[in-house]
């Protein structure tokens, strides 16, 4: 692909709202994403809004606000008008999406300075409700009436990828456990300030199932949140904030069926990898966007040249099938993976160490970008000022992933950020 | 007015296609239901003042128009499964797709099929909790399968069988509700397991997922 590598891209500041569900008294929409923006300036005080040429906006449904066109309400509010917007939408890949849209747009060397923010109310419906709002993502005519909500795709994809790669419901419940008690340290994040305790494992298999073999604290939270990120050229980056800024060397995006049976003999698959994949158990879609960022970036072995990551746990199950998506582990290893506690703090490669969907939240709109920014603050050595303390720190980082997800893995991103 | 401008005006009023007519309509909705339009139907504030929340209402009908996919959901209603099938490369699929996934086929247009009644369980899951509309019937047995000549699975609920004893790979059938209670809907079949097939004595794992689904079943009871 025909990339200008002259031109480095640089993620510079970010921040969230509190994500959270209910009646908190959270600010407005439009007030979430200011307040994000004055948080960006307190850690870069020489950014100014008026160097935004561009606004991206990251938001999954209007059938949450039931505002058509909300990022207009965000535009003036944040007094950017005449500069260039646009909104895009890639279901939970949402986040990621609008972040390869800024990459390409510096990338392009059309634009210098480019504002994401990101966004979802789901707790202006019930929770039920928004289950059945975010089926509207699977196709309607064929699967919202059977089923009908995503656990239920997710678990059916995970029982036959556990018995294929050996993996218990202990296995995957140590993913549940851990994401939720790394949240314990950060107080923006949802299960932080709501259930906030600690649990082991024992706590997810004895919760309530959802869907065999996926149980209740084996899934992600529904969240109302805002998040603000900035992406921009490296003669910018030098100039805002010349000892934190991050590289994001490799960026990757890809697709599979929206149906997941559908994924069993597609050609587009067959041609790229073979037959049998990736059967409707395997991310596709994680693994070639995962290949083009790792080719970008000159990663070889992730395992070794990645030290951690944040990515998309919308289940426990699901995150261990992005582990070996990612390539960190295979079908003959995987079980040991995760065994070995290799993703957790203490292990080779943490992953999740801001909480993750399960312990953050997963405001779909907002997720990518949060995923994006507490990746950013690991690198950047800020996460002693804005998590509670050095725990969910991880130590002498150079490189992290980025991954967002979509779908029943129907749209999937993944970036490598370094300090630079 | 010359023969050749009244042509060209006549051609100008010429429909791409004929629409169709709709006879035979049903309606099965509930009384209830009414489409109010938007309307703010009430509001809250906060004990301290500080905050106010306000309801909107808003109930729609949607016509979901299935156009070339239409012999598939009309064929529900009379009992039968149709698959659509490329001319070229003789991919088969349910649910039906009427231009072929090929790229080297070029979106050839795909030919229908009627299927036989008869699948293959790829993988499967037991719903413990669900949308609104289906907790009552909890827990539910939710499947991919493979139809008989299929490329691909398609999801559906397997009745006739306890949880636990269900199998990847085992035979089923497909089987319809009765023809008056159809609605031109997947909702209108379901799997069961064939009927040469018989489920596997019980061991340690089938004990526990029995375990685990007991306080489902308690749940569903206290429902009204
Ligand atoms: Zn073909």
């Amino acid at each position: 692909m025909g990339f200008n590598m002259s031109r480095k891209i640089c993620f510079v500041g970010g921040a969230t709202t509190p994500f959270d569900y209910g009646p908190t008294g959270f600010e407005s929409i439009e007030g979430g994403a200011a307040e994000c923006i004055r948080e960006t300036r307190e850690d870069i005080p020489d950014f100014s809004l008026r160097d935004i040429d561009l606004m991206i906006y990251s938001h999954f449904s209007v059938h949450f606000g039931h505002q058509l066109c909300s990022e207009w309400i965000i535009h003036d509010h944040l007094g950017l008008v005449g500069v260039p917007q646009y909104r895009v939408e890639n279901g939970g890949n949402t986040g990621g999406s609008a972040l390869y849209a800024a990459v390409l747009a510096v990338m392009s060397g059309h634009h210098d300075v480019v504002g994401i923010v990101g966004w979802e109310t789901m707790d202006s419906v019930t929770q039920s409700q928004g289950s059945e709002f975010i089926a509207l993502a699977s196709d309607i005519r064929y699967e919202l009436m059977v089923g009908g909500i995503y656990p239920i795709y997710y678990a059916a994809m995970a029982n036959k990828w556990m018995k294929d790669n050996n993996v218990t419901e202990e296995d995957v419940a140590t993913i549940g456990a851990k994401n939720r008690n790394n949240a314990m340290d950060n107080p923006k994040a949802q299960w932080y300030r709501n259930e906030h305790k600690y649990i082991t494992v024992d706590d997810v298999m004895n919760s309530r199932l959802i869907s065999y073999p996926i149980k209740k604290y084996d899934c992600c939270l529904m969240s109302r949140g805002v998040a603000f990120a900035l992406v921009c050229s490296e003669d910018y980056a030098k100039k805002v904030n010349p000892d934190g800024y991050v590289t994001i060397d490799g960026i990757g995006l890809s697709s599979c069926t929206i149906r997941a049976g559908d994924r069993l003999n597609f050609p587009g698959w067959t041609n790229r990898y073979g037959s049998n994949y990736p059967e409707m158990t395997e991310f596709g879609a994680c693994r070639n966007s995962a290949e083009q960022a790792y080719k970008m970036a000159g990663i070889n072995d992730p395992l070794k040249d990645i030290d951690f990551g944040e990515i998309h746990d919308a289940f426990s199950t699901s995150e261990a099938q992005i582990y070996k998506a990612l390539g960190l582990a295979d079908e003959n290893n995987i079980s040991q993976f995760l065994h070995d506690e290799s993703t957790h703090m203490h292990g080779e490669i943490p992953m999740n160490p801001g909480g993750g969907l399960m312990g953050y939240g997963h405001p779909v709109g907002a997720t990518g970008i949060m995923s994006a920014i507490e990746c950013y603050y690991q690198l950047s050595g800020l996460i002693p000022k804005k998590h509670n303390s050095k725990k969910s720190e991880v130590p002498d980082v150079k490189c992290g992933i980025v991954n967002s997800h979509a779908g029943t893995g129907t749209s999937i991103s993944n970036f490598i950020f370094r300090r630079h | 007015m010359s023969e050749e401008q009244v042509t060209v005006i006549k051609n100008k009023r010429k429909k791409f296609a004929e629409g169709p007519n709709f006879t035979e309509k049903k309606e099965y909705r509930p009384e209830n239901v009414h489409e109010t339009g938007l309307e703010f139907v009430g509001h809250e504030i906060s004990d301290d003042g500080k905050v106010m929340n306000q309801f909107l209402h808003y109930d729609q009908l949607y016509t979901i128009r299935h156009g070339w996919n239409s012999r598939f959901f009309k064929g529900l209603l009379e009992g039968k499964i149709w698959g659509t099938r490329c001319p070229i490369c003789g991919d088969t699929w349910v649910p039906v797709r009427t231009h072929c996934w090929n790229l080297d086929c070029n979106l050839a247009k795909t030919d229908w099929i009627e299927m036989p009644l008869k699948a293959k369980i790829h993988t499967w899951t037991i719903a413990g909790w669900s949308g609104r509309s289906s907790l009552k019937r909890l827990p539910i047995v939710l499947i991919y399968a493979v139809i008989e000549g299929s490329k691909v699975a398609i999801a559906n609920e397997l009745h006739c069988i306890d949880p636990w004893d269900v199998e990847f790979g085992m035979p089923l059938k497909i089987v319809f509700k009765p023809e008056n209670e159809r609605i031109g809907a997947v909702t209108d079949f379901h799997f069961e397991p064939d009927d040469d097939w018989s489920p596997s004595p019980t061991n340690e794992e089938k004990e526990r997922i029995k375990k685990m689904i007991e306080p489902v079943y308690e749940w569903v009871k206290t429902m009204k």
